[in-house]
């Protein structure tokens, strides 16, 4: 009976199914076309100017953040799991509010602050006498420890989440071998925690070979940024395709690795019997430093920043910059991101539906297809979007749609990070065993399969919420005509160097994600 | 090169324990605490001597595994001292750390390290060795436990029995004082279980280790142990060879925790005590009257089909090797009663009954006046 | 369990539809009198001035803020179906493509023709110059005579070495530019000039001319490429700022200032034509000239229309002798080159 019904139902989902994924793909596909079907000569003249050094600085990038999110995200998540500290419960969660805090946001802030002539500049040179800088925020280190600040919870937090699922038996083995502490970090902790850490590493890594905003805003070259810049200052769009398909290739090649990795280390999973270990105080000194240590990255990377938003929005409201187009602007920015994140798990459901209960090769390659946008940083979405739209759909150009389609490319496989697992979880077991228990389909969905997959889908839809809300570069090329969201707001003006103007925006998109950021971190992200 | 190999082939053949005075470990009434004011274990005594198993036994939450981190130096200690070698390794006020300790321990879960093959799971605790003496060790260590030709293998690749090997070839290859085994069988299926816990001991007497293993199961306390160590809330309740732990159970709980145990209500009457059915000897001098329980298995009783029999038959369990009759005497108190797989008698039957004890175990009722009761007791 | 969802699917598709085609039509149904406006101008230079008409005219306008190449593209993708009625940009050579494509109307306003002089206007009268603005040396007072440097050409010298600072090769105006000295002194010296000036900027690549002018002010840089008017809003915020601007090439022989305008066109496709070609009518009247030019200090193109007194005097110099039309076809071979020499 069950089966059947699986089976009736397979058919029309897999008619929403392989049209979406067509959907989805397309664009990519049509900037690929265009990319080598392009003129040689442009890409000869991009191999001969701009490429090398694009290439060298983003992998440059993306390595140096990763071992300072590593060295930032690892130590605290070890500090909070294994110690008790002064203030342990309130950092454990300071520490995730970066990720309210768009890195666009931290960028201009300290472009501010520490660039050459900014407060904290000054107030270093009458200490250290002229000519002395504290830390140049357009440099490869100021660009590196300013991405770092942004992206560390991502670490934090599936670090975190693998330390308190770690069985504790491992490590007192490891002791009871004769092995000291600091060798069983080393040796059993952090490669049983590996694949955790590299999964955080990989959205580190996705992240920051993708940003736009920031980037920008600290003048750093890299291939993303360099998509923009050929797409809005050329008329010719087939440079920019070009840089496109190379960041694609790139960010897939990065993927292909990560999750091949992945399934190497699958069985390092521990099993559901595991004992977990319990906090301990570390010599007189220790907790204090510990404390220091998660008050300077949460008060550096989240307090500091939001502390000057405020200063500079009351400067901002003084000025009378919050006038009625503010709360168009608040409203454009929720409704954009509600109908981008409702549209994402409208498509995402069947797709991860289909490939969890009928894992046909169809099935299966519509949900892999849907991933590959997390390869597709937004500059490279819109761009792939609009000279799909606007060779075939012309119409469409310049609506809403077009920019939630963008959305929906984007940011689906963050989505279906979470919506995956949901899924899975609800074995056909369930759902059979409540129709043995006399349950009716309908009441079975109410009773056995929404509360199961509830949170999972909470979880997917607060995610692209929040990811929609400080999305930029896509924004910027497609939206319509008098949509201009909060993220826009604060970019415009950011790039014009007004800074306090800026920031009442910033500030209203740090507190619009933060509950929902809450929410998201209370579940432990042991799903992502 | 003094590992290993020296050692074996000076060890006795497998069975009794082999003749030492030496004490490795010896535990001085110690409490261990999680919570100030409420002791998970308290005033906790035994010693181990060279080359001699010992069994922790009792039920989940007893605090058997509390005492066994406490050696291990998991846990700290809150009174009490335990020593090691000669050395005070835990006390209030010392807490030499685990991994200078030089015991053994394996986990319940075996907690082989999935990132490491066999081999190297084996030769983790090596670090002080060569790379040449490491491979020997591993090597001679493989052989013992019959798992030449698995060393390449992840832990995830194994099976439970040859998981639980790698864990104690793992354990045993620091040459530990002390060998630690925490529930080593209760993820293994009975049939496994049981031929482990034949192999282990070979294992255990043939290197002559010193060891101390947690279990909730009596059988495998009574194969493996050359004294037991049984503990109930914390405490611990008796502690000596398993024979006399089985015959000669010093409290109720101790009876019935190691077998199947009856309890018969009695009167002591100058110099006997009587039951329901019949006499027993006086042994701990009671007084006059005073009213007791007396402990009697069902090995203890047989039974004999009688027309004239007060007793008669209200179940039987079949065993295979074995029959058990659940007994009803005229009081309504039940007896059990093991007979030869063969003796069939139907529910129903009438039947006499023959006390076949060679010792009486008898407890003194606890609560004045009140009829002991199974409930009580338990 | 999909079985509800499905059976829904369509009605939250509907919905989404239907939510979507409310923002599409939000595009075209706009009230008969409301001007969209496409501009590549910083919107704080643009916004007041548009506010102005809105409360004289009673007109609403609707303001894109965006890149001008990006806003062209747009218009370009959009084709018909556009919601411009106005493109207002910074750079007369986008707008110039932009009729090339056939995206501007032709205007035929006898008051434009009087108020802005026909070299600052297309020749069809489909784009017209609003206010203009020069490539200027901004220089450090402490580290620069003004005697030192009189060419621009003069920046690629050694001397320079890391002392200069120029915008990124992003940005029009350095475009246009590049268009202006590639036209006068042809492609190989422009090429040696713009190799010259990507060793001695080394880092000094910026974003936005204001970064320019502070780099130049604290000192980072010696001298500074930008336009004329980021001086003067610097030092109107900090007047002991020790920097000066420098109109170069006015030698004899020399090339004169390089300029651009920002101008305005209406749309091919506009469905409120009045109401655009009633915006051009108040941004090229005495008063408008006035107040947009003066919002940021620029040059109005009304000749009876006094710049700010603070500005270098028009009279004072001389002028490149390329059209502003020229600045369309030559973009490309200049991006090109651009590209070739690796300018960031």
């Amino acid at each position: 009976m069950v089966m059947t019904l699986r089976r009736t139902l397979s058919i029309p989902l897999q008619w929403i199914t392989v049209p979406t994924t067509a959907l989805l793909v397309a664009p990519v596909a049509y900037i690929t076309f265009l990319a080598f079907h392009g003129n040689a000569a442009v890409w000869q003249r991009l191999w001969a100017t701009r490429l090398p050094e694009l290439l060298w600085n983003t992998v440059a990038l993306a390595v140096s953040v990763s071992v300072l999110t590593f060295l930032l995200g690892f130590s605290l998540a070890w500090f909070v799991v294994r110690y008790e500290f002064p203030g342990r419960r309130i950092w454990e969660w300071a520490l995730v509010l970066p990720l309210a805090m768009p890195t666009y946001v931290l960028a201009y802030v300290y472009a501010h602050l520490l660039g050459m002539g900014g407060p904290v500049d000054q107030w270093w040179q009458s200490l250290f006498g002229p000519g002395a800088h504290m830390l140049a925020p357009h440099s490869f280190t100021g660009v590196s420890i300013i991405m770092a600040l942004d992206t560390y919870p991502f670490v934090y937090l599936l670090a975190r989440g693998a330390l308190l699922s770690l069985n504790v038996s491992y490590e007192e083995v490891s002791r009871v071998c004769g092995v000291s502490p600091w060798q069983t970090l080393w040796r059993v902790t952090l490669p049983l925690i590996r694949p955790a850490i590299v999964a955080g590493l990989a959205l580190v890594v996705l992240y920051v070979i993708s940003d736009f905003g920031a980037i920008s805003l600290l003048r750093y070259q890299t291939l993303t940024y360099a998509v923009y810049q050929q797409m809005t200052g050329r008329y010719d769009q087939s440079a920019a395709s070009i840089l496109s398909v190379l960041l694609v290739v790139m960010a897939l090649v990065f993927l292909v690795a990560e999750r091949w990795f992945r399934q190497r280390s699958r069985f390092y999973q521990t099993s559901g019997r595991y004992k977990t270990s319990e906090r301990r105080r570390c010599g007189s000194f220790g907790p204090w430093g510990m404390t220091a240590w998660a008050a300077l990255v949460s008060s550096v990377a989240f307090g500091i920043p939001a502390a000057v938003l405020v200063y500079w929005s009351v400067a901002a409201i003084e000025q009378g910059a919050l006038d009625a187009r503010f709360v168009g602007f608040i409203w454009n920015s929720a409704f954009l991101s509600c109908l981008a994140a409702t549209c994402a798990i409208v498509v995402g459901l069947p797709l991860a539906y289909l490939a969890s209960r009928r894992p046909t090769p169809l099935n299966l390659a519509c949900l892999q297809a849907a991933y590959a946008g997390y390869a597709l940083p937004g500059p490279v979405a819109a761009l792939a979007v609009l000279a799909l739209f606007t060779a075939f759909i012309p119409f469409l150009y310049g609506s809403v749609v077009i920019l939630i389609i963008a959305y929906v490319i984007h940011f689906l496989p963050a989505g279906l990070q979470s919506l995956e697992p949901a899924i899975q979880q609800v074995t056909p077991n369930l759902e059979e065993a409540g129709r043995t228990l006399g349950l009716r389909t309908r009441q079975t969905l109410w009773l056995i399969t929404l509360p199961l997959i509830r949170n999972g889908f909470l979880a997917a839809w607060v995610l692209m919420f929040l990811q929609s809300m400080k999305e930029l570069p896509a924004t910027l090329l497609l939206r319509p005509v008098g949509f201009d969201t909060l993220a826009i707001r604060v970019w415009l003006e950011a790039s014009e160097e007004y800074y306090e103007l800026a920031a009442p925006s910033a500030l209203l998109i740090v507190i619009l994600s933060l509950p929902a950021l809450l929410l998201l971190a209370s579940k432990d992200w042991r799903t992502a | 090169m003094e590992h290993w190999t020296d050692k074996r082939t000076v060890a006795s053949p497998s069975g009794d324990p082999p003749v030492s005075s030496e004490t490795i470990v010896e535990l001085r009434g110690i409490s261990c605490a999680y919570e100030p004011g409420r002791p998970a274990v308290s005033d906790i005594s035994f010693a181990a001597r060279h080359g001699e198993i010992l069994c922790l036994l009792g039920p989940s939450g007893c605090g058997k595994t509390t005492i066994l981190r406490a050696i291990a130096g998991f846990e700290p200690v809150t009174g009490g001292s335990i020593t090691l070698a000669g050395q005070v390794v835990s006390s209030p006020h010392v807490l030499i750390p685990t991994e200078q300790r030089h015991v053994g321990m394996v986990f319940q879960e075996y907690a082989l390290f999935p990132h490491l093959r066999v081999a190297h799971n084996i030769a983790f605790g090596l670090r002080n060795l060569s790379r040449a003496q490491r491979q020997v060790v591993v090597e001679d260590l493989l052989k013992l436990t019959g798992l030449t030709g698995l060393e390449r293998r992840y832990p995830h690749e194994l099976s439970g029995g040859q998981q639980q090997r790698v864990a104690l070839a793992r354990a045993l290859a620091p040459q530990p004082l002390l060998l630690l085994l925490d529930e080593p069988f209760s993820n293994l299926d009975p049939d496994m279980a049981s031929r482990m816990r034949q192999d282990l001991h070979d294992l255990l007497r043939r290197t002559k280790t010193t060891a101390i293993l947690v279990t909730h199961d009596h059988d495998e306390a009574f194969a493996m142990a050359d004294r037991i160590a049984v503990l109930h809330h914390g405490l611990l309740e008796q502690f000596d060879v398993p024979e006399t732990i089985y015959h000669m159970p010093s409290t109720p709980f101790v009876a019935e925790f190691v077998g199947q145990a009856d309890f018969l209500p009695g009167v002591v009457l100058r110099e006997r005590v009587s039951t329901e059915i019949g006499e027993f000897p006086n042994l701990k001098r009671l007084d006059d009257g005073s009213s007791v329980v007396i402990m009697i298995r069902p090995d203890d009783i047989h039974v004999v089909p009688d027309k004239s029999g007060t007793a008669h038959i209200v179940g039987r369990q079949f065993k295979g090797s074995e029959n058990v009759y659940t007994v009803q005497l005229p009081s309504g108190e039940l007896l059990h009663s093991s007979e030869g797989s063969l003796h069939i008698y139907p529910v129903g039957t009438a039947v006499k009954l023959h006390v076949l004890a060679a010792h009486t175990v008898m407890f003194s009722d606890s609560r004045k006046g009140a009829e002991p009761k199974l409930t009580d007791l338990r | 369990m999909l079985h509800v969802i499905t059976r829904r699917l369509p009605w939250l598709l509907a919905l989404i539809v239907i939510s979507g085609s409310l923002a599409i039509t939000d595009g075209y149904l706009l009230a008969a009198d409301t001007l969209v406006v496409y501009s590549g101008r910083a919107e704080r230079l643009i916004k007041p001035v548009l506010d102005e008409f809105q409360t004289q005219t009673g007109i609403h306008v609707k303001l894109l803020s965006s890149g001008t190449t990006d806003l062209v593209n747009r218009l370009k993708a959009e084709g018909e179906r556009t919601p411009a009625d106005v493109l207002i940009t910074n750079d007369a050579g986008s707008l110039e493509h932009a009729r090339e494509l056939k995206l501007l109307r032709p205007l035929n306003l006898s008051e434009v023709d009087h108020a802005i002089p026909p070299q600052f206007r297309a020749q069809d009268d489909s784009w017209i110059g609003l206010s203009g603005r020069f490539w200027i040396l901004v220089y450090n007072t402490q580290q620069v005579k003004s005697d030192q440097i009189q060419s621009l050409l003069e920046l690629a010298e050694p001397r320079w070495k890391d002392k200069i600072a120029i915008p990124n090769a992003g940005s029009e105006y350095l475009q246009a530019g590049v268009s202006v000295i590639k036209a006068t002194h042809g492609d190989e010296r422009t090429k040696q000039f713009l190799t010259g000036l990507k060793a001695n900027a080394g880092p000094h690549v910026y974003q936005k001319s204001s970064q320019i002018v502070d780099a130049v002010a604290k000192g980072q840089a010696a001298i500074g490429i930008v336009n004329h008017y980021y001086i003067y809003r610097h030092l109107n915020a900090q007047p002991e700022a020790p920097i000066a601007a420098l109109m170069p090439d006015q030698q004899e022989g020399g090339m004169g200032a390089i300029m651009n305008v920002a101008g305005i066109g209406v749309s091919q496709y506009s469905r409120h034509l009045d109401s655009a070609k009633l915006l051009v009518e108040f941004l090229v009247a005495q008063a408008g000239q006035r107040f947009f030019a003066e919002l940021n200090k620029e040059y109005p193109l009304r000749p009876e229309v006094q710049a700010d007194p603070a500005l270098v005097a028009r009279h004072s110099f001389r002028v490149a002798m390329v059209p502003l039309a020229r600045l369309a076809e030559l973009r490309e071979p200049t991006l090109t080159l651009i590209e070739q020499v690796g300018l960031r």
